[in-house]
């Protein structure tokens, strides 16, 4: 135990000699690794790096009879989840066919008629499908960026609250918005920002302006509101994650690192972020191939027609478009479905590759 | 091992007494932004609240913040007084006890294969699954599979199918990795197998992030209603808490092209286009919220708990 | 079970004793209380005449298992009656049949009438809305024609002529609407449809004037306005409000073709100006179009338009409208006037301390039939509307056809039809020496209250169904319609108001009841409402109205008019309206050709 103390000293005079953030992070990287695998003794960074190397050799998967016959369970029980899969979320995909058919219900997906990409043409030659893909993206981005930043915030913040009464009670408070509608959530933003709302309230007390600033009709407004609108109701909630992953934070890294006179910040930075970060890096590539989902009922209720160039996301544009009176046309949905998988699956396995370059945890 | 621990916190607490001035000031701004926060947070629930309690007619004319201004039960005998809602609540119970615990275990059992460093078809199988989560086929061709697999008109389309989220997994994959591979190791040395590993070495482990991913399926499983709208929707019987909530409210007629004929709108008594009361609304919402937002408290205590992997390092 | 039916009927017969008493110790309709006091000590002499009552039609009764449970799904919005429903199991043994309804949820009906069709288990009645031609496309539809024949009271609902307005392109008949269907003489009281309202205090105020032009509009409102600046309670009043909320901005945006003195035709103006060659024409580019925008344009500039009109939600401006401040607006009745009576009967209280309610200071809203200038009538009440796109069907599922069209014929019989719409005689509503029905005030709360209609009554609104004038010759089929109930619950500024204006309805105040003979393409947006953008004039028509959602609202609130109405002109003929208007009039065309020219 002592060994793993001084270990985690020699780290930490290392960390604070260092500058710039990347270096630093990898090598509390190191040390947590160091830490699961050379059991308390001292390394130093060079052996760490080797030992990597090694482990990362030793681990290499061989596919040998041997292996298999080791690892049967393993397989069985992998060929169990592939079955299911397939059942329930890969043979559903058939239907993608309708993409390219004009899907009449009467004919089924397998006897309607048969228009080749005439769907996605449809999409693509419309400079407003163009434009919601923008809005979309911009939305989605904004989004990812700020939940995940002020989520993790959040989580460290309350990490450091020591009465336990005041952190539970923060906590369970701070995920109830969670649970409200869109259209609760929608009512409340819309109440404090209209001309007689709370926020014009306050601008015309201190003189900000000088008659009450619609807000709700102004573009530039749109995509922060719809921004702060998603803080509100979901830090709480998407902090949670965070937090769990805090309690798994060996506390004898703190220790160490109180030993060695790290203060808060400090700590903040070269233990609790570090080692949030297998957490932070798999939301956010996953998160990533969902930037094209960045909504429908946010930004169909609280926009209007004033801020219409920018309110409309692309599941809005296809369920209008793909609601005709008559027949729901599934087909242009599922092209825009398409789409949208492709763009996800792209961003995913880019972010992914990034990662992977970086050394750092990765999807697949 | 208890030892290790006592020589650790020990130097530890006596810190924690001579805090430094940047600590102080560090924890009045904390606490200060903390409780900000939760009043920025807490005041729509409180606004739903006092909503709730509130005259239907009076509350129309908007303006209520923080406390009721006709004070009014009427809206929670609304919600209450559809009979259909305690159906409603058995099968909501049901499936989201029925539903966390094999989805959990579902999830976990897959996780637990593919947090192992070694098993061969690691990278293949995530990915598998992975894809899962961007590609849909949509609603029409999901329809016409459970059809075939006789999920409709049935309790188990609501456990069955949305067992294994690739999302939960990940996140479970994740912290599973966390884990060191000592542990697996050595107690195979000892004769166990992989299922005993998983069983009785991570399992325990990993307490925080089942807490954690059994609150996110619970919470799914508590607020689902589409499912049971669409896939029964004929089958009263099998109706969930949300459901029952959502047709109440949701009587906003939903006519796409901008006519209405204004004689059904009128012979329908405006049924079809008065909306329901806000004040019902927000009651109907904290009554559904209470009973999850319970549920909190007692999976907290696996996060505050949370791991003493130094402990196990000897 | 029989346990529990015997004592909801043990339990109706008592509620009927308990109005019944209600009834005869008032006598009138007009007194309120006392009834309920009364209740015990004069039960006994009516009490005994309801039972005697139920006991005779217990004769021809269907027993509990005969009686065949259906289920029905219409894709609109709708409230669920409960299990074990009053009137429905009186229905249920008077037919047979018992139906549970169930209604749209978080969908569109297009879509849930996709999936459910995806599903294979479709209900045994359906109204598709919006998605029925999906249904009669897959073959899922009983056809009606054979039923017919078979019951007169289906038959009765529609002229040869309307009957075959619904024809499929197979030749079959597979679904009837079943709104805006009289029977006899006309009885509508109210306008449902498109109007300027205006608060009955603007038009008291100004000495009930007679206003024909959005000029006039304008100016009584900006002067009353001037004059009274505030509500009791201190908030400003807001002249002029609309709704742009998606779909809802349709009040915004057709004016124009009730300006010009046309008819809801939804889509487009037809002229008639040559009766032997009616002409389509677009109302979003006449003259009158860019003279009511200009004019909204200027209100707005002026402040008395309402400055947030464009970003308002529906729910805001219910909100707005039911705190009495707007003096005047353009809307649909159902769309605003349900949602504010409640909130207009409260007591409020002023500035100074002083209660006032706001339908006793003149806030409700009568309607105002404006005209452009130079246009000699106008078209406001259309008359009944028959939209041959969707409505009431049978489906194949269903396992016995014959007995879902008998109970929809009997739906029509008198008794039953009164059971839906009128309730339970002496319990729902009282009828005097005249045979006229009414309802007490205790009644008629009743039927306000959700609850009451959830477990009590039983309209199955969306099966056939009349208006007009019920078969005894007296009443009107559907309350709403009974003049001296809608008299009754008139407000004393409104009674003040109608007899000002010497009308009986809303529909007086519009001019004639007499609207002009409806042309065979009436209404054409039977047919816009149901066109498919996978044609080239579907896809026109949905950027039109992209392009409308988008400049609209810009050119209401222009600091340069004349470029911004450019610009949108530029637009809007930018996506090639000429596509739609040919398709409209090939349409019109068709109509005339299939139902003859009047």
């Amino acid at each position: 135990m002592d060994n793993s103390t001084s270990k985690s000293d020699k780290n930490m005079e290392d960390l604070t000699e260092k500058s710039g953030k990347k270096v630093d992070y990898f090598a509390l990287k190191e040390q947590q690794e160091s830490k699961f695998n050379s059991k308390g003794s001292a390394v130093s960074e060079a052996e760490a790096e080797a030992m990597k190397k090694a482990k990362k050799i030793k681990d290499k998967p061989k596919f040998t009879v041997k292996e298999f016959k080791r690892q049967w369970v393993l397989i069985v029980i992998g060929v169990v989840y592939v079955i299911y899969g397939i059942i329930f979320n890969y043979l559903p995909l058939i239907g993608w066919i309708m993409a390219f058919q004009n899907f009449k219900f009467a004919k089924g997906i397998f006897k309607s008629q048969f228009v080749g990409l005439k769907k996605f043409q449809f999409l693509f030659s419309d400079n407003n499908f163009l434009m919601v893909i923008r809005n979309t993206f911009a939305m989605g981005v904004l989004n990812l960026v700020f939940s995940t930043v002020v989520a993790i915030a959040f989580a460290i913040l309350l990490n450091e609250v020591r009465n336990k009464y005041f952190k539970k009670s923060i906590q369970t408070i701070s995920y109830m918005p969670h649970f409200l509608s869109w259209i609760i959530v929608v009512a409340i933003v819309h109440d404090a920002v209209s001309n007689t709302g709370i926020i014009n309230e306050i601008l015309l007390k201190l003189h900000i302006v000088d008659s009450p600033y619609n807000f709700l009709a102004e573009p530039n407004w749109f995509w922060p509101l719809v921004t702060l609108s998603h803080l509100w109701k979901e830090t709480g909630w998407n902090a949670i994650i965070y937090l769990a992953a805090i309690t798994s934070i060996d506390p004898c890294l703190y220790e160490s690192a109180a030993i060695d006179g790290a203060g808060r910040f400090q700590k903040m930075r070269y233990v609790t972020l570090p080692s949030l970060r297998p957490t932070i890096i798999i939301l956010l590539i996953m998160n990533m191939g969902n930037v094209l989902n960045a909504g429908f009922e946010l930004q169909y209720l609280l926009g209007n027609d004033v801020v219409r160039s920018v309110s409309r996301t692309i599941d809005i544009y296809v369920l209008d478009w793909a609601l005709d009176g008559r027949n729901m046309d599934y087909s242009l949905g599922t092209a825009a479905g398409i789409f949208k998988t492709v763009v996800s699956l792209t961003l995913i396995v880019m972010a992914n590759y990034v990662a992977k370059k970086k050394g750092d945890e990765r999807l697949f | 091992m208890a030892e290790t621990e006592v020589t650790l916190n020990r130097p530890l607490k006596k810190r924690k007494k001579k805090m430094a001035t940047e600590d102080v000031i560090f924890y009045i701004f904390n606490t200060i932004f903390l409780l900000l926060f939760a009043l920025v947070t807490l005041y729509p629930i409180l606004n739903t609240l006092a909503y709730s309690f509130n005259e239907g007619n009076d509350a129309v004319r908007g303006g209520i913040h923080f406390l009721p201004r006709k004070f009014a039960t009427k809206n929670y005998e609304t919600v209450f007084a559809k009979e259909s809602i305690w159906i409603a609540l058995r099968i909501t119970i049901l499936r989201t006890i029925l539903g966390t615990l094999t989805s959990l275990f579902a999830n976990a059992l897959l996780s637990y294969i593919l947090s192992r460093k070694k098993f061969l078809f690691k990278s293949s199988l995530s990915l598998f699954w992975i894809i899962t989560m961007y590609a849909s086929g949509g609603l029409i061709p999901t329809m016409v599979l459970f059809r075939y697999l006789h999920l409709t008109s049935s309790f188990w389309v609501y456990v069955i199918p949305g067992m294994v989220s690739a999302f939960n997994v990940m996140v479970m994959r994740t912290y599973m990795g966390g884990i060191p591979e000592s542990l697996e190791e050595s107690a195979m040395l000892e004769g166990a197998g992989y299922m005993t590993v998983f069983a009785k070495i991570i399992s325990p482990l990993c307490k925080p992030v089942y807490a954690t991913i059994a609150l996110f399926v619970a919470v799914y499983h508590w607020n689902a209603w589409f499912d049971a709208m669409l896939y029964n929707r004929m089958d009263p019987q099998y109706t969930t808490l949300q459901y029952e909530l959502m047709k109440l409210l949701d009587n906003v007629s939903t006519a796409t092209s901008g006519q209405v004929s204004a004689q059904q709108a009128a012979q329908t008594g405006g049924a079809s286009v008065t909306v329901t009361p806000m004040t019902v609304r927000a009651a109907a919402t904290i009554a559904t919220m209470a009973p999850i937002i319970a549920l909190y408290p007692f999976l907290q205590r696996y996060f505050v708990t949370g791991l003493t992997i130094g402990g196990v390092k000897e | 079970m029989k346990t529990k039916k015997l004592v909801s009927l043990a339990l109706a017969s008592m509620m009927a004793v308990s109005a019944l008493a209600g009834c005869n110790s008032t006598g009138t309709p007009e007194t309120t209380a006392g009834g309920k006091d009364t209740e015990a000590t004069t039960a006994a002499p009516g009490g005994d005449e309801t039972t005697a009552e139920v006991t005779t039609e217990a004769t021809k009764e269907y027993a509990d298992d005969e009686i065949i449970d259906m289920t029905m799904f219409a894709a609109m919005a709708g409230k669920e009656k409960n299990a074990n429903n009053e009137i429905k199991e009186i229905i249920a043994k008077k037919t047979g049949v018992r139906v549970q309804e169930s209604w749209l949820t978080g969908q569109e009906a297009g879509e849930a009438i996709g999936s459910i069709i995806a599903s294979g288990k479709l209900p045994d009645l359906i109204d598709g809305g919006d998605g029925s031609v999906q249904l009669y496309e897959s073959g899922l539809l009983v056809p009606w024609d054979d039923y017919l024949e078979k019951y007169p009271n289906l038959k009765e609902m529609y002229s040869e002529e309307d009957w075959n307005k619904f024809r499929m392109d197979d030749g079959k008949i597979y679904w009837a609407n079943v709104f805006g269907n009289i029977y006899g003489e006309d009885k509508t009281t109210g306008q449902n449809g498109e109007a300027f309202w205006v608060q009955i205090r603007v038009l008291e105020d100004a000495g009930y004037p007679k206003i024909e032009t959005l000029d006039d509009f304008f100016k009584l409102l900006e002067d009353y306005a001037a004059k009274n600046p505030e509500m009791p309670d201190g908030t400003p009043v807001i002249p002029y409000t609309a709704l742009c909320e998606d779909w809802k901005y349709f009040c915004v945006e057709n004016a124009p073709m009730f300006l010009d003195g046309y008819p809801n035709d939804g889509c487009v103006i037809v002229n008639v100006d040559d009766p032997s060659n009616p002409k389509v024409v677009d109302y979003n580019t006449t003259p009158t179009a860019k003279m009511y925008f200009q004019k909204l344009n200027e209100e707005f500039n002026k402040g008395a338009m309402d400055p947030e009109f464009a970003t308002q939600t529906y729910d805001e401006y219910i909100a707005k409208l039911s705190t009495g401040r707007v003096l005047a607006l353009c809307d649909q009745y159902w769309d605003f006037a349900y949602s504010i009576m409640g909130p207009f009967a409260q007591v409020l209280e002023a500035k100074d301390g002083s209660k006032y309610r706001l339908d006793e200071m003149g806030c409700e809203y009568v309607p105002i039939g404006l005209k452009a200038p130079g246009v000699s009538s106008q078209a406001y009440y259309g008359g009944p509307e028959l939209n041959a796109s969707s409505g009431c069907a049978v489906t194949t599922s269903c396992k016995d056809p014959d007995a879902a069209f008998r109970f929809l014929s009997q739906l029509l019989d008198q008794d039953i039809h009164d059971l839906r719409y009128w309730g339970i005689k002496d319990v729902d509503y009282c009828v005097d020496e005249n045979g006229l029905y009414y309802r007490t005030p205790e009644q008629r709360e009743n039927w306000k209250s959700d609850e009451y209609k959830a477990a009590h009554s039983c309209e199955y609104s969306y099966c056939p169904q009349w208006l007009g004038t019920s078969k005894d010759g007296i009443n009107a089929m559907q309350p709403q319609e009974q003049v001296s109930e809608f008299q009754l619950g008139m407000s004393e500024p409104m009674k003040k108001c109608f007899a000002a204006y010497g009308a009986e309805t809303y529909i007086d105040f519009l001019g004639s009841r007499d609207y002009k003979p409806q042309n065979p393409w009436y209404p054409l947006w039977s047919w816009s409402n149901s066109i498919g953008a996978d044609t080239d004039y579907g896809t026109v028509w949905k950027k039109m109205a992209e392009v409308k959602h988008t400049w609209l609202p810009k050119v209401i609130m222009s600091k340069d008019f004349e470029n911004d109405w450019t610009a949108y002109q530029e637009a809007y003929n930018g996506v090639n309206p000429q596509v739609f208007l040919d398709a409209a009039q090939a349409e019109v065309n068709r109509r005339i050709e299939a139902y003859g020219v009047k």
